[in-house]
Formats: structure tokens, C-alpha cells, sequence
């Protein structure tokens, strides 16, 4: 099924909207660029930390809901259905729109998560800085000793009168460095099994107690860090959901994470007026796929393999958008789409690095910072190992892996490093 | 029906390998590795390794080596490869010296390093995008480009193999008489360009059989080593990290999920470190285009795999700059398109599979170059 960009879309009672793309570009036309044969684009922060062509962008489009529009209209939404949403979506490929890396946490995860399960004062005060771009937010839930076995958090929450302290470390968090928010799950009840002592918090990154250390990566970049905390205190008033109840709240976010990695469902955009996405006129221009019967070909099978996985993809990512409710969590089935995604990113990096030839092997190259990112992508937000997981499990109800730990206490179980 | 004599063993002596892998082991640390990609440069490695006289190991004595046999140098190399070692001990010994002593022309006093050979349509290319004239009396005048030429940075003469006035001729050119651009390539390693401006060398013709096919030969072998050294390092170092990393109440290695990267992993550094014995054990006795184009397209492709199956293993740890991992998997992702890609080798392979014909191609396997006559 494909939707026509033409036709005006449902509103979410049903009846037929007024909006229609040729509105949607009458208010874009003044706030944004239209995207040229010349607009290149990185994605998911591949060799760009620009925070200002981001926050540029998104106060650009906070009035009119533009960037988040099944958001309510008073906190930077314009309370649009899903159908309205992929129609600006769709409007939106048209224009320039930077890497929105910096601010995607609190755009994709922080922002729902606060509409599911945050109190009317928290998503006054949190939801639209997010959506203008004033305020980044990370996300503080991986530790040393738990990253797959994310329900293995020990960095502690105690009660103190009306404010909470706490006490610990993060690590891999993503954007720490550039955050003034963080949503930090701390275990709150060390003598409930592991899922069940679990509270959500938002913390203020430059509150006492708060360490920001980078870590580099192999890419170079430095978009992860470790977090110390240490005796930092919270409100009761920030924290997210019930006592005990972070675990629910943590899949919602972690849900739409994986969601949003596969959302666009692989592979980024064609040139405006143009069918042949960026990456396949890429290769082309390198000349990687002129002869169809020598070397060339097979590089030729992989790219038109790996861009009929992505039509696939972003079809079933669109049906998955019309089943869902809008505001709704993406559920178990988000992680298909970032299975499909990530598996997509590869093999464009490795095709792209090898299309380039012995050349290929300097840093810079062509597909250079892809190739030496791309590792990361089945690891971060979920190994492709936890999603295949999830996907068995709570998708297709089969048998579960055998959890030593799940009915104990979680001060007796086994973790960390031997 | 006739009778093969057992060709004669090619035997590496064990105290090579005792010495150099003591020798790395004891300075190619985690942060000495780390720190030599910010100049591209280990002088210290670089001496401690001269001092051992494995820099010119396998180049004749007589013309300034240190003797001893190729399949000896494959194996120094496959520890520079296993320790990930930030020198270029290839270009220095078997390929560059190799070219100079084969030529009869001087060594000058100090490092060495060769233009890598391109792969062109009619088969390799030596001398990078530069003309190369002679006058008379063995001085070669050079102009144009060559491109990724391994430490140009740290050479005092670089060495080509190319056509001159209808002769195959190795000319050797002073790093004085050059511009040098530094570059990396993916793991920090030079990999940098030189432009010629009227450079003055001195060339030399080559005897039979040395030429710029012949160079791609060694330097494939040379990287197949380093590749095996670096594939079998990088499958302990995840044998090891996931017998240690406990994630839902036991060693992540327990999963069986864990457990298929491991094998991969396993089956491809055994995989690699065979075809580079066998390829360095017929490239000792004689010619071995059919062993080292298939051990080049072997390492290339367990390359991909082994490096994808580690960092996957690893899961995040893997990624950052202070855990070694990625000393390996960068150096990989380089090596395999250095001295022909995966695509170049499996042309060559083609060509003799079908040059022998149907009844040709088990012999060809079993026996290998041997069996193309």
C-alpha cells in the first residue's frame, strides 16, 4: 500500500483533514530550505555533532508542531493523527533537515515516554524544550554490569523526606555531555528481584554530584560517556511513574527507541525529484555499478538487494504506523524494524567502503566513518542478539531463554565481570 | 606413472617465534599502540625490533640482511600482525629489501619502503601514477604520484619496481628528493601520498621473475600474515572477555547466541593462519601464485567475518578506544584491501581454475600451483 502524497489525510476522529501538502509547504516554505541535488545528509550522528543546525531547525517548526505533530498542540504538537503525520512527514523529505542526533532521545523516547507516564506538571516543564530544541536530553540506563541484562541496574535511589539520593554509575550514555536532562533508571528496592525494584527518575546533568566523563570510541567520536553520580538529589516530583514501576516505563522508552532506529525503515533519502537514493547514486558516481556482468555485478546484486530490503522495510514500518495508536507504544514489534535497519546501515557502509577500492582503506574514505560506526549499530540501543530475543519471546510466544535470576533477590544475584 | 620426491621441509626455527613474540609482547602495549597513531611513528619498537636484525630478516646476508628464509619472515610478520605491532616490517625487509638486493642496488642507511603495485587490466602496475626515465649511468629521474605508500613519512628511500626503456627496473629514490602528504589509513597507520618533482634515484634492472606481479605476490603474502596474526588475537581477546562478562547471571560465552560468533571466529583465525603457512611454505620453495591468491581471498573475506563476529561478541566494550579490540578490526578492514581486494584475487583464482580445465581443477586444489605446469 502506498500513500499518495497528494491527497489530504484523515484527522484522528476519522473525518477528513483540510491539511493538505501544498498547506504543509506554504508554512515550511518560510521556515525551512528546500533540500537541492546538493544537500548531503548524515544520520544518527555518523561524523556530525551540530547542535545548532538542530536547534535551528526545531524552533524553526515548534510553533506550527511541524517536528512532532501527533504531540499535543500546547506542548510543541500539533495534535495530528497518524495519517497527518505521515503526510508531513513525507512533506518533510522535501526540506533540509539536519541530523537531529543530539536531540533524539528526548524527541523519540523522552517525549513519549513523558506523554505515557508523566504527570501533567512534568510534561508542562519538560515537553516543549524538547520539541524547540532548547533542552537535550540522555537517557542514563546502561551500567558497567548491565547492558544486555539491562534489568541488572544498581545505581541506587534513596528516600529522603520529599527528595531522592542517588548514588552510582552510567555508562554508554549517549549525549551526556551536550544534556540538561537525564531519565535515569535507579534501583530503588534491592530486595525485590531485579525487574521489579525499579524506579524512573529525571536528573538535572548539572546538579552536584553529577560526572560527565567522555569515552572515545574507535570512530573517534565521543558521544558516549560514563556518569558518576554521586549523592545527587531529585524530587520526588521528578520522578517518572510509580515507585517500583520503572521497568514498565524503561520499555516504553526502550520500545520506541528501537522503533525510532527502524522508523525510517533503512536507508536515507532520495534526492528531491529523484527515486534513487543518495547512497545508490553515491556508488554510481564512483562508478562502483557501471559493468553489469564483470566485478561490477555483484556489487550491483548487493545494492539492489540490500534497497529491496529497505522498500520492505519502510513499507512494514508504515503499516506499523497506521496500526499503532498514535501516542501509543510501538511494542515488541519495534525491534523487527531495528533488526532491519541496522542490518541495512551495514551492508551499505561495507558496500560503500569496498566500492571505493584499496583507496577505500584510508581514514576519510569513501563510506570511511560508516564502516567503523556500523559494529555499533547491532550493540547500541539492544544487540541484534536481545532483539531476536524479544521478537521470540513476545512476539511469537516461543519457549524463554532459562533466567537463573528472575525470582531473586537482586542483592543475591550474580553479576558483573568474574 | 611418475614418482614425486617429498619436497624438502620448510621448518621456521622456534626461537623466531619465542623472540619476537617476547619482544612485541613486552613493548606493543595497549597504550603504545594507541599512541603511535597520532605520528604514525614507534621509534622505540622500531629500534628494539633493528636490534634483533628481524627488520632485514630473509634478505640475503650478502646483501646486507639478516638471512634466514621467507617462511621465517611470514611468521615474524604474523606476530606483528598478532600484536598489532606499529611498524612497517614488511615494506623494510621482504618487499623493499627484497627488491634492492634483487637489483644489486645500496641499501641506504636507514628504513625502507615500497610503492604499493596497482591492479590494472593487462596485471600489475608498479610505479604508483609516476614516470620514471634513465639516464645512462643508472640515475633515474622520477615525476607524478604515488598513492598510500606505507610510512613514506619515516623512510629515507623509497622503492618501485616499474617498466623503463622496455626492462623491468627497481628504482630506489632518496625521501629527500620527494613531497610527502601524511595520511592514515583506517588504524592509524601512514599510509601517505609522495608526489615526484624531478626526484633523482638510482634504478637497476631485474633479473627474471622479479618484477611488479611478483611484488603484489609478497606484498599479498606479507598481509595475509599480518591477518592471521591479527584474526587469532582478536578471537582470544573474545574468548577471554566473554568467559568473563557476566550478563543474566552467568558468562555471556554460555549463550548460545555468543557461542556462534566465538566459533566463527575461531574457524576463520584457524582458517587464515593455515593459508598463510601453506602460502609463505610454497612461496619458500618457489613460485605460489595459486596458494597466495587463495590465501589472500581467504583472509580478506575472514576478515569481514571475524571482525564482525568479535565486535558483535564484545558488544559495547568492543567499540571504545580503551579496550584493544579495535587495534585489530580497523587494521583488518585495511590490510584486506591492501595488495588486492577480494575481487582482484578472485578473478586470478578464476582464471586458473578455468585455464586448467574440468579435469585439472582437483589437482589444481590438491596440489596447488604445482598442477598449472
Amino acid at each position: 500500500m502506498s500513500v499518495s502524497s497528494e491527497t489530504p489525510a484523515a484527522t484522528a476522529d476519522g473525518v477528513t483533514s483540510t491539511l493538505t501538502p501544498d498547506d504543509i509547504r506554504a508554512a515550511l516554505d518560510g521556515l525551512l530550505e528546500r533540500r537541492t541535488d546538493q544537500t548531503r545528509l548524515t544520520s544518527m550522528g555518523a561524523g556530525s555533532d551540530d547542535l545548532d543546525d538542530g536547534r535551528a531547525y526545531l524552533a524553526a517548526t515548534v510553533d506550527g508542531g511541524w517536528h512532532v505533530p501527533t504531540w499535543p498542540s500546547n506542548h510543541g504538537g500539533r495534535d495530528a493523527s497518524v495519517a497527518e503525520n505521515q503526510l508531513i512527514g513525507s512533506v518533510l523529505r522535501e526540506y533540509v533537515v539536519p541530523d537531529l542526533y543530539p536531540f533524539a532521545i528526548g524527541l523519540g523516547m523522552v517525549g513519549p515516554a513523558l506523554l505515557a507516564h508523566g504527570t501533567e506538571e512534568q510534561q508542562d516543564r519538560w515537553l516543549r524544550p524538547i520539541a524547540s530544541g532548547a533542552e537535550i536530553w540522555c537517557q542514563m540506563f546502561s551500567e558497567p554490569e548491565a547492558g544486555s541484562d539491562l534489568a541488572n541496574v544498581a545505581l541506587s535511589a534513596a528516600e529522603d523526606g520529599d527528595v531522592w539520593r542517588l548514588d552510582g554509575q552510567k555508562t554508554w550514555t549517549s549525549r551526556a555531555m551536550w544534556s540538561k536532562w537525564a531519565i535515569c533508571l535507579a534501583r530503588t528496592d534491592p530486595d525485590q528481584p531485579k525487574h521489579k525494584g525499579l524506579t524512573m527518575f529525571v536528573i538535572a546533568m548539572d546538579a552536584p554530584g553529577v560526572d560527565v566523563r567522555p569515552l572515545r570510541q574507535m570512530n573517534n567520536d565521543a558521544h558516549f560517556s560514563e556518569v558518576f553520580v554521586d549523592g545527587a538529589v531529585v524530587p520526588d516530583a521528578w520522578r517518572v511513574g510509580d515507585v517500583g514501576e520503572g521497568w514498565r516505563v524503561a520499555m516504553t522508552i526502550l520500545s520506541h527507541e528501537r522503533a525510532g532506529a527502524g522508523s525510517r525503515g533503512g536507508g536515507d533519502g532520495a534526492k528531491r525529484g529523484s527515486r534513487i537514493p543518495t547512497w545508490i547514486a553515491d556508488l554510481a558516481a564512483l562508478g562502483a555499478l557501471d559493468d553489469p556482468i564483470g566485478t561490477d555485478a555483484a556489487r550491483r546484486d548487493e545494492a539492489m538487494s540490500i534497497y529491496a530490503a529497505d522498500m520492505a522495510s519502510r513499507w512494514t514500518a508504515q503499516r506499523a504506523a497506521d496500526e499503532a495508536r498514535s501516542g501509543g507504544s510501538p511494542g515488541p514489534a519495534g525491534s523487527g524494524a531495528k533488526l532491519r535497519t541496522v542490518s541495512s546501515y551495514k551492508r551499505r557502509a561495507y558496500l560503500a567502503n569496498r566500492s571505493a577500492g584499496a583507496a577505500g582503506m584510508l581514514e576519510d574514505g569513501h563510506g570511511y566513518i560508516e564502516t567503523v560506526t556500523a559494529p555499533s549499530m547491532s550493540i547500541r540501543g539492544g544487540t541484534d542478539e536481545i532483539q531476536r530475543n524479544i521478537l521470540g519471546e513476545r512476539v511469537l510466544g516461543l519457549p524463554g531463554e532459562p533466567r537463573l535470576d528472575r525470582d531473586v533477590p537482586w542483592r543475591e544475584s550474580r553479576r558483573g565481570l568474574l | 606413472m611418475t614418482v614425486r620426491t617429498a619436497p624438502e621441509p620448510v621448518v621456521v626455527d622456534e626461537l623466531i617465534t619465542e623472540t619476537a613474540d617476547r619482544l612485541f609482547g613486552e613493548l606493543c602495549t595497549h597504550e603504545a599502540v594507541q599512541a603511535a597513531e597520532d605520528s604514525g611513528e614507534a621509534p622505540d619498537i622500531w629500534d628494539a625490533f633493528c636490534e634483533t636484525g628481524f627488520d632485514l630478516i630473509a634478505v640475503p646476508e650478502d646483501a646486507g640482511g639478516s638471512g634466514g628464509t621467507l617462511a621465517e619472515a611470514i611468521e615474524v610478520l604474523r606476530l606483528v600482525g598478532y600484536h598489532s605491532a606499529p611498524i612497517p616490517a614488511a615494506e623494510n625487509g621482504i618487499l623493499g629489501g627484497w627488491l634492492l638486493a634483487e637489483a644489486g642496488l645500496e641499501r641506504p642507511d636507514g628504513l625502507v619502503t615500497v610503492i604499493p603495485p596497482r591492479a590494472t587490466e593487462g596485471g600489475w602496475s608498479g610505479g604508483g601514477a609516476c614516470s620514471v626515465s634513465l639516464d645512462g649511468d643508472g640515475t633515474a629521474v622520477l615525476n607524478g604520484e604515488a598513492h598510500r605508500v606505507p610510512w613514506a613519512r619515516s623512510a629515507e628511500a623509497i622503492v618501485c619496481v616499474c617498466e623503463c626503456d622496455g626492462r623491468t627496473t627497481v628504482v630506489s629514490v632518496p625521501t629527500s628528493e620527494c613531497t610527502i602528504t601524511p595520511l592514515p589509513n583506517m588504524a592509524g597507520e601512514p599510509r601517505d601520498s609522495v608526489s615526484f618533482d624531478g626526484a633523482t634515484g638510482r634504478a637497476a634492472p631485474t633479473p627474471d621473475g622479479v618484477d611488479a606481479g611478483a611484488l603484489a605476490q609478497r606484498g599479498a603474502l606479507s598481509r595475509v600474515a599480518l591477518m592471521a596474526g591479527a584474526i587469532e588475537k582478536m578471537c582470544q581477546l573474545t574468548v577471554s572477555y566473554t568467559n568473563e562478562r557476566v550478563q543474566f547471571g552467568r558468562p555471556v560465552a554460555r549463550f548460545q547466541a555468543v557461542q556462534q560468533h566465538l566459533v566463527w571466529a575461531a574457524q576463520d583465525a584457524a582458517l587464515v593462519r593455515m593459508a598463510a603457512e601453506v602460502a609463505a611454505r610454497e612461496a619458500t620453495r618457489g613460485d605460489a601464485p595459486f596458494e597466495i591468491a587463495a590465501a589472500k581471498l581467504v583472509a580478506n573475506q575472514a576478515a569481514a567475518r571475524a571482525t564482525k563476529a568479535c565486535h558483535q561478541a564484545h558488544g559495547a566494550m568492543g567499540m571504545t578506544q580503551e579496550y584493544p579490540l579495535h587495534h585489530f578490526s580497523r587494521r583488518l578492514w585495511s590490510w584486506r584491501k591492501e595488495y588486492g581486494s577480494d575481487a582482484h584475487w578472485s578473478a586470478v583464482l578464476g582464471e586458473m581454475a578455468t585455464g586448467v580445465g574440468a579435469d585439472g581443477l582437483y589437482p589444481l586444489i590438491t596440489s596447488g600451483t604445482a598442477a598449472l605446469g
